[in-house]
């Protein structure tokens, strides 16, 4: 599918194929080449790579395989490179081999309606193409599924003339993995010699596949590169993080507000309905049978007319009245999004880095299409901090590699007063400056690029909006961050002085003096003069628990009580299963604890234990207090803010039940209390209102 | 010691280090931070002490208190040096400040972060106690300044006999080098027979006068202060302007830099104004390079750097600087753009600086042989 865009270039295709015209597929090609991405010689390595390892990926992810995916690339003489590509995927059938990588823009992929990644490439067929153009050279291909006891090792050229591929040499046997001498169960390699260059930097294979593995946490990809001696020019492994596989996404119809004239009356004219009726609620989603008699009321079709009769004047009609008329906006599984807490492990995979805030939006819709929002920030650590911060963009787990700056990704960066946030961002133009890297990804059944390229995302105030609360929920997490640092530095600092240096003039004018030691807790309260609170979270690798330990000092003169709220993880899978303290659930994400009266130069210690998590998922959290007088290391609580997490997850949970039923044939449900508006979304992890409330009271 | 308070017995010196440990002591008892309160050692607390004719501290304190972390380890610190002072005092031994800086790796908490910091504290001290370092047992790191010219000292050497010497004869071309101690104690003026007693800035300008045989043409002692001079150069500039009743004259560079040198020796310096009495020459005079000389004598110079500038600047807004004739030279300057070195003066030959340069000089201010 891939929207207008992708769709144009498989008329195209196959008109050319279809209506048997004289044209060759090559010339196709090769007219088309600078959108197809191989316009230059460093371009169609990446491109080369990039159809074969989102083939991988896909052919993986659909037959649930952790995929290990190897790349290796050799130069030849000239400009001659061999490109090789192994993957541990389901393989390809035999007979399927032909089609595969013989025919441009197999079908299937473009009638339903979801998120892949092919969406994006020509396939694998450019490749064999390109090729066979520049070199004359077969690509072999080994392909081995599981259920049969050999593999197919086969010779693929193309047929320009006849869009097909001409198999040569293929035989039958048994595939041995080079490296450790076993029989390989299933898999692909891929191995051609085509005209290219190979070369480092920000548009290389190695940053393709460094950005790649960030967002398919799931995936294992390693990289070599030899130069003509055989040396090796480059290296990388990025190995997995996760072994949760992306879930599978459905396919979906298309939603009533995304849809065109032209689609329309095609799906019109191929449809089997009788009434109008049934057209509309079976060929499409969001449209109860309420909505569709209201859709054929303000068109005024009546709905006994047979929708294949419809004429171009009703189907206008029809399409002015879907702006009318409400409608359930389109499920939204058939999404894929990474999930923040994997992205964070990728981020952390790929780039070494002091702080990371990961955020996942919830599914939105523009213009019928479903779309979902994934911001990831890193700071600090090997990062260089000279220049403009580096910005990873992504459209359905594919990196985007060329045309950053005309990207609607890049631009919604752009957009943010990073200086609030504590990045340097001179006269508030342009990319920010700094240690960080930012990354967004954009979900969708319908990325719209700005160009056939495919390289930058075209502007879409919708999605655009979203990026943007990513940006700034990331750019709280990231104030947060500094502010706490600054706050902790300062909390240990005094520390120090009360607990070492102090004590130690105390001995040493004693000593000197020849008296006694004086009591220095009065002294130690004058010094500090505040409450202070430091939370330690860490790993216990015996018992696999997350622990947090929160620790209160009453450095004061007075008394005081206080409600101490800390903030967990919350989720299906976390349970705290240690609590010293007892206390209770506030809201989700939430818990507190009522502290008996702290007296004066006491401390009072809270320590909890998380089941569910794995190291280094819990490395930063936030304290909250509630009681008269400030707590140094913790923030005071914003009732409100604690009243609307309830709600909105009170909202969720019913959400919730419905999405669990057949929102389709929930006819007699009150429609606007089912349709939930994006732009009021309360997300209900409590992290970032929390930073909305600081941010307000500045 | 004329103009300085009495030297203090060794007693005294404990007594009165005792006191900032008494300081500290009876606020914790109070269950107040201990602290130490200093003098602002800054330009805006420097003022003219009509009585002794030399710039000394203002009333400003700055209470040291142990409510910061830097502030508390610098009074553990100085409890630290005051103990080992003691040590020093009773062992008969003393140190160089850059050992005392060693000495404190083992100091634990209240160890130095740097040779810097150590001098400092040395100062803090002196001026707490109103003792000298001298007193503490410390030494300075920084050289001596060197003199050539018919004046006698006696030192007393190692072994504490009392060696005569003729800064003349007695010694080779670098001349006399000054000890770090100048105290009676150590060193007594015996006989002079010069005019007048010249300080030289740079060691080259020193060389010349020495090899062109100025000190027995023009009847005076050449001092090489060595840069920014040593507080031992001071005090034995000071000693013999005021013992012998010597004028002082003072020859350096025509750069911001080389007015603090003067002024330092004239006035007192900023970061040892609580003993200015006891290191600065009242009526030391400025003999040149001057900016004057650059227009008059037409010596090749160099542009103000940004530096030389904001320097320039934040002398107009120094009070020991702040006279008509230091006025008129610094906006001169400013105004020329230009800086000169002494050794400029070699653009009309080696000689010119004794032949032409210093007579003329000396001429203007009732100098002239």
């Amino acid at each position: 599918m891939g929207g207008p865009s992708g769709g144009n270039i498989m008329v195209d295709a196959r008109d050319i194929s279809g209506k048997q015209k004289q044209i060759a597929v090559s010339e196709f090609f090769e007219k088309n080449k600078h959108f197809l991405g191989f316009d230059s010689l460093q371009r169609s390595l990446i491109t080369a790579v990039k159809e074969s390892v989102d083939n991988s990926l896909d052919a993986c992810e659909e037959a649930r395989i952790l995929p290990n995916i190897v790349v290796e690339i050799n130069r030849l003489k000239g400009e001659d490179i061999e490109l090789i590509t192994q993957d541990n995927g389901p393989g390809i059938p035999r007979d399927a081999i032909e089609n595969v990588f013989g025919k441009f823009l197999l079908g299937s992929r473009f009638h339903a309606i979801r998120q892949t990644r092919g969406q994006q490439g020509i396939g694998i067929t450019g490749v064999v193409m390109y090729a066979q153009l520049t070199t004359g050279a077969k690509t072999r291909v080994i392909s081995k599924i599981a259920t049969d006891s050999s593999a197919v090792f086969v010779e693929l050229g193309l047929d320009t003339r006849k869009n097909k591929a001409i198999k040569s040499k293929e035989r039958r046997e048994v595939w041995i993995d080079e490296g450790t001498g076993e029989e390989i169960r299933h898999g692909l390699k891929i191995s051609t010699i085509m005209k290219a260059k190979y070369q480092r930097g920000k548009q290389s294979v190695y940053q393709y596949l460094r950005m790649t593995s960030i967002v398919n946490p799931h995936a294992t990809i390693s990289l070599i590169v030899r130069g003509k001696d055989g040396e090796v020019l480059e290296e990388g492994k990025w190995i997995r993080t996760s072994e949760k596989l992306p879930r599978v996404v459905e396919e979906i119809k298309p939603h009533p507000h995304g849809i065109q004239l032209g689609t329309l009356q095609r799906m019109l004219r191929e449809s089997e309905q009788r009434k109008m009726t049934s057209f509309l609620r079976h060929n499409f989603s969001g449209v109860s049978v309420r909505a569709a008699k209201e859709v054929l009321a303000v068109s005024e079709i009546e709905d006994e007319r047979v929708p294949k009769r419809i004429n171009s004047e009703d189907a206008k009609k029809l399409i002015a009245s879907f702006q009318k008329v409400k409608l359930l906006p389109p499920p939204t599984d058939c999404l894929s999004p990474i999930d923040d807490l994997l992205i964070k492990k990728g981020l952390s995979k790929a780039i070494d880095s002091r702080f990371a805030s990961t955020v996942t939006r919830l599914p939105a819709v523009s213009q019928g299409n479903p779309f979902q929002i994934e911001v990831g920030l890193v700071f600090g650590g090997d990062i260089s901090a000279d220049g403009p911060i580096e910005v990873l963009r992504f459209a359905n787990r594919v990196p985007l590699m060329y045309q950053q700056g005309g990207c609607a990704l890049t631009k919604a960066i752009e957009s943010i007063d990073w200086k609030r946030y504590g990045l340097d961002h001179p006269g508030g133009k342009g990319l920010p400056k700094g240690a960080a890297a930012v990354l967004i990804h954009l979900a969708s059944t319908n990325v719209q690029f700005t160009s056939e390229a495919k390289e930058a995302v075209a502007d879409n105030e919708e999605v655009f909006d979203e990026i943007r609360k990513g940006l700034l929920e990331v750019g709280r997490g990231l104030k947060n961050h500094l502010k706490k640092k600054d706050q902790r530095k300062k909390a240990k600092e005094k520390f120090e002085l009360v607990n070492v240096i102090l004590p130690e003039i105390a001995k040493k004018t004693s000593k000197i003096l020849g008296r006694n030691e004086p009591d220095l807790a009065p002294v130690i309260t004058q010094i500090m003069n505040a409450v202070f609170c430091e939370e330690e979270l860490s790993w216990d690798k015996e018992r696999k628990l997350a622990t947090c330990s929160i620790k209160i000092f009453n450095y004061t003169a007075r008394a005081r009580a206080y409600t101490i709220l800390l903030k967990w993880p919350e989720n299906e899978n976390v349970s705290m299963v240690e609590n010293s303290n007892g206390g209770r659930k506030e809201a989700r994400g939430i818990w507190a604890w009522r502290l008996d009266t702290l007296n004066p130069g006491t401390s009072t210690t809270i320590s909890v234990a998380l089941s569910g998590l794995s190291k280094g998922d819990w490395t930063d959290t936030d304290v909250f207090f509630r009681g008269n007088g400030d707590i140094i290391g913790a923030t005071k609580i914003d009732e409100k803010i604690l009243e609307e997490i309830r709600k909105s997850e009170a909202l969720s949970a019913i959400r919730n039940e419905i999405s669990e039923s057949e929102i389709q044939e929930i006819n007699d449900v009150e429609t606007k209390d089912l349709e939930f508006d994006n732009e009021e979304e309360i997300r209900t992890d409590g992290i970032n209102i929390f930073a909305d409330f600081e941010e307000g009271s500045e | 010691m004329s103009g300085v308070g009495q030297r203090k017995t060794k007693d005294e010196v404990k007594e009165a280090l005792k006191g900032i440990a008494a300081e500290m002591h009876n606020k914790m008892e109070r269950g107040v931070p201990p602290s130490m309160t200093l003098p602002v050692r800054a330009k805006t607390n420097i003022g003219f002490d009509n009585k002794l004719g030399v710039y000394k501290y203002g009333k400003k304190k700055s209470t040291r208190d142990a409510t910061s972390l830097g502030s508390a380890r610098q009074l553990l610190r100085s409890l630290h040096v005051t103990e080992f002072i003691e040590q020093m005092i009773d062992s008969g031994k003393s140190s160089t400040l850059r050992e005392m800086y060693y000495i404190s790796e083992a100091w634990g908490h209240g160890k130095f972060g740097s040779q810097n910091e150590s001098n400092n504290l040395a100062e803090d001290l002196e001026i707490v106690t109103k003792c000298l370092r001298e007193d503490f047992k410390l030494r300075p790191e920084e050289d001596g300044a060197r003199i050539i010219g018919n004046v006698t000292f006696e030192e007393r050497n190692r072994k504490g006999d009392w060696m005569r010497i003729n800064c003349r004869d007695d010694v080779g071309d670098s001349g006399y080098g000054v000890p770090y101690n100048v105290e009676s104690e150590k060193l007594t003026l015996v006989e002079e027979d010069v005019d007048f007693i010249m300080a030289i800035e740079t060691g080259g300008m020193f060389d010349r006068l020495v090899e062109n045989g100025f000190d027995e043409e023009a009847r005076c002692a050449l001092i090489h202060l060595k840069g920014q001079p040593a507080r031992s150069t001071r005090r034995i500039m000071k000693r013999m302007s005021q013992e012998w009743n010597k004028p002082i004259i003072v020859f350096a560079d025509c750069d911001p830099w080389s007015f603090r040198i003067y002024a330092s020796i004239a006035y007192g310096a900023i970061k040892t104004a609580h003993i200015s009495e006891y290191l600065a020459t009242k009526g030391a005079q400025y003999l040149g390079i001057t900016a004057d000389d650059i227009l008059a004598y037409d010596l090749p110079s160099d542009d103000l750097t940004k530096q030389d500038l904001s320097a320039l600047d934040s002398e107009l807004t120094d009070p020991r600087f702040n006279t008509g004739y230091w006025k008129d030279q610094i906006n001169l300057m400013k105004e020329i753009g230009k800086k000169a070195e002494q050794q400029s003066l070699a653009k009309y030959g080696l000689d010119f600086v004794t032949d032409t340069y210093l007579p003329e000089k000396l001429k203007e201010i009732g100098l002239g042989y």
